[in-house]
């Protein structure tokens, strides 16, 4: 027993002249292997400090260390010196993290490279989760993670990227359209290719390969000028590992509203002084950066804005990302509830947010809490707000 | 590394089978969550792991001795393990068997308001008990730069430092009670209660500071809590000696005032400490060239008394001392940061980004500060001969309302073999034999773990056949955490 699933060294690390270009933040700009990540593996393992691991949303509900960055490092050290052999629940341990990205904005490591780097090894030895593998066939074969997905196209002057998400909520995504229309935008919406980031997330490097090609040449005509985007997702995707001018359409949208001319056009009074917390996207805020935009036309919506105690960078995970929705949906459920739980234990009873993934996710926690705590949590997009305070002002 | 007393099969499936049935999914031989506990802070080679063969996170006292009484009575190790932060080995299972993950023991027991106690189950970590503790309006002052990762149980079996320790002291004096599971399973209450002293029996509190897991599991404790204070201000000094900055700092005490906290650092150590300044202003701090040394010191409480604490420490360090205040505020915030708060830029945390090539290792000496010059120049003599680079030198004083150096002599440690990771350990032990020779101590807040196993006998003589004794009687069996403090009979 006491040898099982691990083999003897073989190897000396080298954890000299290794030193990688460690990102502010984001995604990895280049493809990397677990070996070629092996010198911050390395500092990790000379570290140990752990800064990553009491707010991991993965951790705090499992328990092991395994289950932190911190312990992944070492995993990952076992499985550079073949110490450590892949196995199906060392999978399924992998699969559990959504990717969030706390963990890299509590080190000056590549964290999340490192994950997703450690699923591909799995994959590649033979060991991926049957629900994420559905999805990235689904990419393979059928363009999209979700199947087939309805193309939606509109003449205009400025590219909007929605991505497979938007294209499969019709509801929302003409929302989205009609909050920027309203507000002066021409969108141009062409047809897309899915930004494939799944597949990188949950292992299948080859597959976001296929993918990166198969949206560069559907997206061709649009990859030299900035390309508006609805999904925070794909727009970190298309930004870091395209190298496209890609930026999500809050952040054009707060842009706008600054003027005053602008903002005019908002029935203020719709929503003014009612109280509600602002999550952020994993993706939309500590990876991308778009925190204050959201916030200030939360203001302008004349919002009262409490605070999480987790926000801004270091904002706690809705459990919706990375795979672990299709991998763990009960644990994905519980890293949701306990978001909603700070939310309500800021003695609101609305979450606002901004995300396709964010917002269904936590409205399912908030569900599933209500019983729990007594209370109906209401989680609602902004876009929607958006629209209606300009349907408002317009009918008025 | 295969464990040094790996279990027989037959054994350890047995164990296991009863540890399933009593935590179930809370008990695990998955080897990737073994290896996941096989290492802490401590300088070892790149390379080298120690796997426990089953990991446990119990959530009670109850649970925890049910698994000691089934390790006693099988023989198996145990090793408990916190935050795994520490600088020592002494969380890290050298012989395998049973790992204690003491983090699901995470319930605050009782929060005494009337009298300024918290009784809690000792897996919490210190940040996240002073979170809770804020909401009341009040703080644990015994506060490590570990605080986000280690616990109240990890300060209590380590004896770790702590950033108040000249107005607090370190865990000892904030803790009054505990409750341990010892080596043969038994649960004891030690201490007294929530009184802050006794001269009753005798004091087995004290034992079980800094005891590693030796002599059992601490499981819950009670702690003096403090108000928050109103204010807190910080300056920094730079000063003409190391000596200048320790007399300043007894001179300050005995003028009357209540230092919060008070560190000093020699030039090399500034710079490790004020890596965020570097990242945002692109370039090392200014510091005068005379400069010898950097003194840090804080005042906490009302507005008033803090503004006339700023003002009398001005006028002593200047102008008995000729030290100059640090004008340029982002020094000082960028320490402050560094050392208490623990908030660094995002994605730029300076732990590991401090430590790409090399890592951070420490001889930590407790020395009388009259010698402080001669300590520091030896320091640089014994680093310089076993090959490592000087991180620097920080004091920090850890008894209340006195200077009481507790010292970090810190070096970049090449971890990259065995050879270049065991020259660190001759730098270890040529400056703990510095320690006793100088009349002090070889560990002021990292412990002994492995590192010093062997050295002991130099610092303890005679006396270390009680602490063995003390240990037999406690652990019987020597199952708890085997192969730290000292070695067996």
């Amino acid at each position: 027993m006491e040898d099982e699933g691990r083999r003897t060294k073989d190897q000396r690390p080298q954890t000299k002249d290794q030193g990688l270009k460690t990102q502010d933040h984001g995604l990895r700009t280049q493809d990397h292997g677990l070996r070629d990540l092996a010198a911050d593996i390395y500092t990790c393992n000379r570290t140990r400090c752990g800064f990553c691991r009491e707010e991991c949303p993965v951790y705090r509900l499992e328990g092991y260390e395994t289950y932190s960055c911190r312990g992944k490092m070492l995993v990952a050290r076992g499985l550079l010196e073949g110490t450590l052999q892949p196995s199906q629940a060392l999978a399924d341990a992998l699969a559990a993290c959504a990717l969030c990205g706390y963990c890299q904005a509590r080190c000056a490591l590549q964290n999340v490279a490192i994950i997703e780097a450690l699923r591909a090894e799995l994959a590649a030895a033979g060991y991926a989760i049957p629900a994420t593998q559905a999805s990235v066939e689904s990419l393979r074969t059928q363009g999209s993670i979700y199947g087939q997905v309805p193309e939606v196209t509109r003449q205009g002057t400025t590219p909007l990227y929605l991505g497979c998400l938007y294209r499969t909520k019709p509801q929302e995504l003409n929302t989205a359209l009609s909050v920027l229309e309203r507000l002066g935008f021409d969108p141009l919406i062409a047809p897309e290719a899915c930004c494939g980031y799944l597949a990188e997330a949950t292992g299948f490097p080859a597959d976001f390969a296929l993918a990166q090609a198969r949206f560069r040449e559907v997206y061709e005509p649009y990859l030299e000028q900035e390309i508006l985007t609805l999904c925070p997702t794909c727009t970190i995707t298309l930004r870091d590992r395209y190298g496209l001018r890609a930026k999500h359409a809050l952040v054009a949208v707060a842009e706008r509203l600054a003027d005053p001319a602008v903002a005019a056009k908002l029935d203020r009074n719709l929503l003014a002084g009612r109280r509600a917390t602002y999550h952020d996207p994993c993706h939309l805020g500590r990876m991308l950066g778009v925190m204050e935009e959201p916030r200030a036309v939360l203001r302008v919506l004349g919002i009262e804005l409490v605070e999480m105690p987790q926000n801004r960078y270091f904002s706690a995970c809705c459990g919706g990302g990375g795979g672990l929705t299709q991998a763990h949906p009960k644990l994905s459920v519980e890293i949701g509830k306990n978001r909603v739980r700070e939310a309500y234990a800021t003695g609101v009873e609305t979450i606002i947010t901004a995300c396709p993934t964010c917002q269904p996710t936590l409205l399912k926690a908030a569900s599933r809490l209500a019983n729990e705590i007594d209370t109906f949590v209401d989680v609602l997009d902004l876009w929607e707000l958006l629209r209606q305070a300009l349907e408002v002002s317009s009918q008025s | 590394m295969p464990s040094k007393e790996a279990l027989p099969p037959a054994t350890l499936a047995a164990v296991y089978d009863e540890l399933k049935a009593l935590l179930g999914e809370r008990a695990t031989t998955e080897p990737f969550h073994r290896l996941a506990y096989s290492r802490d802070w401590s300088p070892r080679p790149a390379t080298e792991d120690h796997l426990p063969q089953i990991v446990v996170i119990p959530h009670t006292t109850d649970e925890v001795a049910a698994i000691v009484r089934l390790a006693y009575a099988h023989s198996v190790p145990v090793t408990p393990f916190a935050g795994g932060t520490g600088m020592g080995g002494g969380c890290i299972p050298l012989h395998g068997g049973i790992l204690v993950d003491t983090k699901g023991l995470q319930q605050i027991l009782e929060l005494d308001q009337d009298n300024l106690t918290v009784t809690t189950q000792t897996g919490i970590t210190i940040h996240k008990l002073n979170e809770e503790l804020a909401k009341h309006g009040l703080w644990f002052p015994h506060q490590p730069e570990s605080k986000r990762a280690s616990t109240v149980g990890a300060a209590i079996g380590c004896d770790n430092d702590s950033t108040f320790g000249i107005r607090y002291g370190k865990i000892l004096e904030v803790l009054s009670n505990l409750v341990v599971v010892t080596g043969t399973g038994e649960v004891l209450r030690v201490g007294w209660r929530k009184a802050s002293v006794s001269s009753t029996g005798y004091k087995l509190l004290p034992l079980f500071v800094g005891s590693e897991g030796t002599l059992g599991v601490v499981t819950e404790a009670t702690l003096r809590i403090y108000a928050i204070p109103a204010t807190r201000e910080v300056r920094g000094y730079v000063c003409r000696s190391l000596a200048d900055g320790l007399a300043a700092t007894e001179r300050l005490l005995n003028a009357g005032l209540a230092i919060d906290s008070a560190h000093l650092n020699c030039r090399a150590r500034l710079h490790f400490y004020t890596h965020t300044y570097r990242q945002q202003h692109g370039h090392e701090p200014d510091v005068p060239a005379w400069a010898e040394a950097v003194l840090f010191v804080s005042f906490a409480g009302d507005q008033d008394v803090v503004q006339f604490s700023l003002a009398k420490a001005q006028a002593i360090l200047s102008g008995e001392y000729h030290a100059e205040e640090i004008k340029e505020r982002e020094i000082v915030d960028s320490w402050w940061a560094s050392k208490h708060l623990v908030e660094f830029i995002p994605f730029k945390q300076k732990w590991p980004d401090s430590q790409r090539q090399k890592k951070f290792g420490a001889a930590d000496l407790g020395l009388p500060f009259g010698r402080i010059e001669e300590a520091y120049h030896r320091f640089l003599d014994i680093a310089a001969r076993w090959e490592q680079d000087v991180l620097g030198m920080t004091v920090y004083n850890e008894s209340p309302n006195k200077v009481s150096p507790s010292i970090s002599f810190a070096v970049f440690v090449d971890d990259t073999t065995p050879e270049s990771a065991a020259k660190f350990h001759g730098y270890l032990r040529e400056m703990s034999t510095m320690a006793v020779e100088m009349e002090g101590t070889m560990s002021s807040y990292i412990g002994d773990g492995d590192r010093l196993v062997g050295l002991n006998a130099l610092e303890h003589g005679p006396s270390l056949a009680y602490m063995r004794r003390i240990k037999a009687m406690f652990d019987p069996k020597g199952i708890m955490n085997p192969g730290k403090k000292f070695a067996p009979d």
